[in-house]
């Protein structure tokens, strides 16, 4: 944008009447509030974290001061490696899982039908529950000595026992991917609709008269102008799944024999079962540089074609 | 009109300054003993002056709740403890010093001594016993006897427990032999271990300093366990189980054997009285029998005032009384003090004895990281019993555990 040396004055000269006027100290006024939240709630912790990562921090008794220790010790821990490669593999296939679910869902409620309304909300709504409420109820439904589950498969005579999934790996990993995506489909579905519906009709159109059929008119068309909504959605999916620590320590607990902790999960271990702050902050670091790196990878993406999708 | 609420002003202003001279104090309670702590308040406020606010704290979240509130200068008053933590929290100067009041009580020697020898911490006595309880088991008599066993005769070994606990399969599609918690630390230190000290054998030296995993007393243990596990003798729900339906399982006629603790007694007597059972000591692979004496420690913390330590040591007084002792005994089993044991037990459950008897067997491991070690879902303990019996890889499984427990040791130690 070309301003024109009019207008410069102009604005010259109200920046100089804010100065000098007590009115500029109400921009401050208005922005304190949320100056206050980010200081108190981020960068406060965070510059404690990172003070506390220096410590010996027991929960109990005294702190002392060792340097670099923790983040040395950080290296060669098997548990952490373990855990984080754990957290990738969970983050891959419960993105995957989520996308296959989310996006049948938004071509499905993208049709302007009667009740599309009804369906939105429907597949909406556990996106509103909290993943520890939502855990704690699947644990509910997943007990195999009163859940529905197993009664209901065993009413169907699909099993003759009741399902013990958490008692091995990869089936209690999957009852976690499943209740994340029923728990999130929702929201990626509403982040792909709107792509959707930024497509405008007529390219869709003219593709239909030239002979396009639905299968390449979602391929040539669609797809392309969905990038930056998919792309979101990848981001955020892969941001939270990253973080995931309630649906492994409510439903999985660890379990079996320690091959479900994730990342999060190992902090806290650190921190409120072997009574580590110090350690717990150094890993919490750690993370934080692992999670800095994959968002910054992905959000180059994004930057790379930023007029793509309108 | 008005007159009346002159009146009413009055009460109001009679009332709040007669509260503020009382005090309040308050303490933290783990869930399971929250409904007799509460009992126990319930009955002390409705006759002083002073308020005991009871707050429960979930088992496994009071260590980290409490280290948190500590730390950040707002502990409650007093804390009723597992026994277990006692050493952790006295040594790191949390607790405030009982040892005067303890030692001046009139019926001191007669506290529970595994509460004053885990409450004590270089020679200071740091809590005060508040629910006694041993662990041991409860087996089934009306399925003893369709098994053809003797009702009357409990199993005096692991390999006769295995033996029984097949026969006890044997009967039919939904009745299992055997029952324990194996996904709970603090179920598995209390209901597993014994058979280990059983056999005079440890996994943590006498001094808490060093592991001892791999004893034969552990390897027969865990070969008995294996053997009835792939028997299919074991209740399926023992493997993923935390505890929560232990009780009700047994309760249901469908158990034989369950690994549990002197409280069953008076809650199946008092809930489901139609069970028939009987209770006995926990045997070791092949004979001696011992026991995990549990309970809870009342501690105050360090730096309350004057006047809320008056009312907390007061509320001990109140409930080491006779009548508060039966009250507790029927409540969880066992009376606090040793003294009264005929007269808390005289109107109850002749079966409760039996737990009474075995404490003089009974072990508690002193340790500065029942957490990490034990407690913790994640932890050696846990993962050697889920190894160990439900897994492929027994050598592997000890030898982790091993390791596992040396390295936390070795960090710990103090």
């Amino acid at each position: 944008m070309v301003s024109t040396p009019k207008r410069e004055q102009a604005r010259a000269a109200r920046a100089e009447a804010a100065d000098r006027e007590p009115h500029g100290w109400l921009g401050l006024v208005f922005i304190a509030p949320s100056m206050v939240f980010i200081g108190g709630l981020f960068v406060i912790p965070l510059v404690m974290t990172a003070w506390m990562s220096f410590y010996h921090w027991p929960l109990l008794g005294r702190r002392k001061f060792i340097g670099l220790d923790n983040y040395a010790e950080l290296l060669g821990d098997t548990q952490l490696w373990q855990s984080l490669g754990f957290t990738l593999l969970y983050t891959v296939l419960v993105t995957a899982a989520i996308l296959v679910v989310a996006f049948p869902l938004a071509l499905l409620v993208d049709r302007p039908l009667r009740n599309t309304g009804i369906f939105r909300t429907i597949y909406f709504m556990p996106v509103v529950i909290g993943f520890g409420a939502a855990s704690t109820l699947w644990m509910w439904l997943l007990n195999p000595d009163s859940g529905v589950f197993s009664r209901l498969l065993l009413g169907l005579g699909i099993v003759d026992a009741a399902p013990r999934p958490l008692e091995s790996f990869w089936p209690a990993l999957a009852v976690v991917i499943l209740m994340v995506v029923w728990k999130t489909a929702g929201f990626t579905m509403v982040i792909l609709l709107t792509g959707l519906q930024s497509i405008p009709q007529e390219i869709a159109e003219a593709a239909k008269i030239d002979g396009a059929n639905a299968f390449s008119r979602f391929r040539r068309i669609t797809l392309p102008l969905m990038r930056n909504a998919l792309l979101l959605a990848l981001v955020l999916n892969i941001t939270s799944s990253m973080l995931a620590f309630d649906q492994f320590f409510i439903i999985t607990q660890g379990g079996p024999e320690n091959s479900t902790i994730s990342a999060v999960f190992s902090i806290y271990l650190a921190s409120f079962s072997s009574y580590r702050l110090g350690y717990g902050s150094a890993l919490s670091f750690a993370l934080l540089v692992v999670l800095v790196a994959i968002s910054s990878i992905q959000l180059s993406f994004m930057r790379q074609r930023p007029e793509e999708g309108r | 009109m008005r007159k009346r609420s002159i009146m009413l002003a009055a009460l109001i202003l009679a009332a709040t300054s007669s509260l503020a001279k009382a005090e309040e104090v308050t303490l933290w309670v783990r869930t399971s003993s929250g409904a007799v702590l509460q009992g126990l308040a319930d009955k002390y406020n409705a006759s002083h002056d002073d308020k005991v606010v009871v707050t429960q704290i979930t088992a496994e979240q009071m260590v980290p709740k409490l280290g948190a509130a500590i730390a950040g200068g707002s502990p409650p008053d007093g804390a009723v403890l597992d026994l277990i933590y006692l050493p952790t929290f006295a040594a790191s100067d949390s607790l405030e010093d009982v040892t005067d009041f303890v030692k001046g009580l009139p019926y001191a020697e007669a506290l529970s001594p595994s509460h004053i020898r885990l409450a004590t911490y270089e020679d200071r006595i740091y809590g005060l016993p508040a629910l006694p309880d041993a662990s041991i088991i409860a087996y089934n008599t009306e399925l003893f006897e369709k098994a053809g066993l003797d009702p009357k005769k409990a199993p005096a070994s692991l390999a006769e427990i295995v033996d029984y606990a097949k026969k006890i399969r044997g009967i039919g599609e939904d009745t299992y032999g055997f029952y324990f918690v194996a996904n709970s630390g603090s179920w598995l230190i209390y209901d597993f271990l014994p058979h280990i000290w059983a056999a005079n054998a440890d996994v943590l030296t006498d001094d808490g300093r060093e592991a001892t995993i791999d004893t034969p007393a552990m390897r027969e243990t865990i070969a008995a366990y294996r053997d009835m596990w792939s028997a299919g003798a074991v209740h399926p729900t023992s493997r993923s189980g935390n505890g929560n339906n232990a009780v009700e399982a047994f309760a249901s006629g469908k158990v034989g054997i369950l690994m549990t603790g002197s409280y069953i007694v008076n809650l199946l007597t008092n809930k489901y009285p139609d069970v028939k059972f009987d209770v006995a000591p926990i045997p070791g692979p092949s004979g001696g029998v011992s026991s995990f004496a549990g309970g809870d420690t009342l501690s105050l913390m360090k730096g309350i005032s004057e006047e809320k330590k008056k009312v907390l040591l007061d509320f001990v007084e109140f409930y080491m009384q006779p009548e508060q002792q039966v009250y507790i005994t029927k409540e969880s089993g066992m009376p606090s003090r040793t003294d009264l044991a005929g007269e808390a037990y005289a109107q109850f459950d002749k079966r409760n004895l039996v737990a009474y008897d075995i404490l003089a067997n009974a072990r508690t491991p002193y340790t500065f990281s029942s957490d990490e070690l034990f407690v913790s879902r994640t932890g050696p303990f846990l993962n050697l019993i889920q190894g160990s019996i439900f897994g492929d890889d027994v050598d592997g499984a000890i030898a982790k555990a091993q390791d596992g427990f040396s390295k936390i040791l070795e960090r710990t130690n103090p």
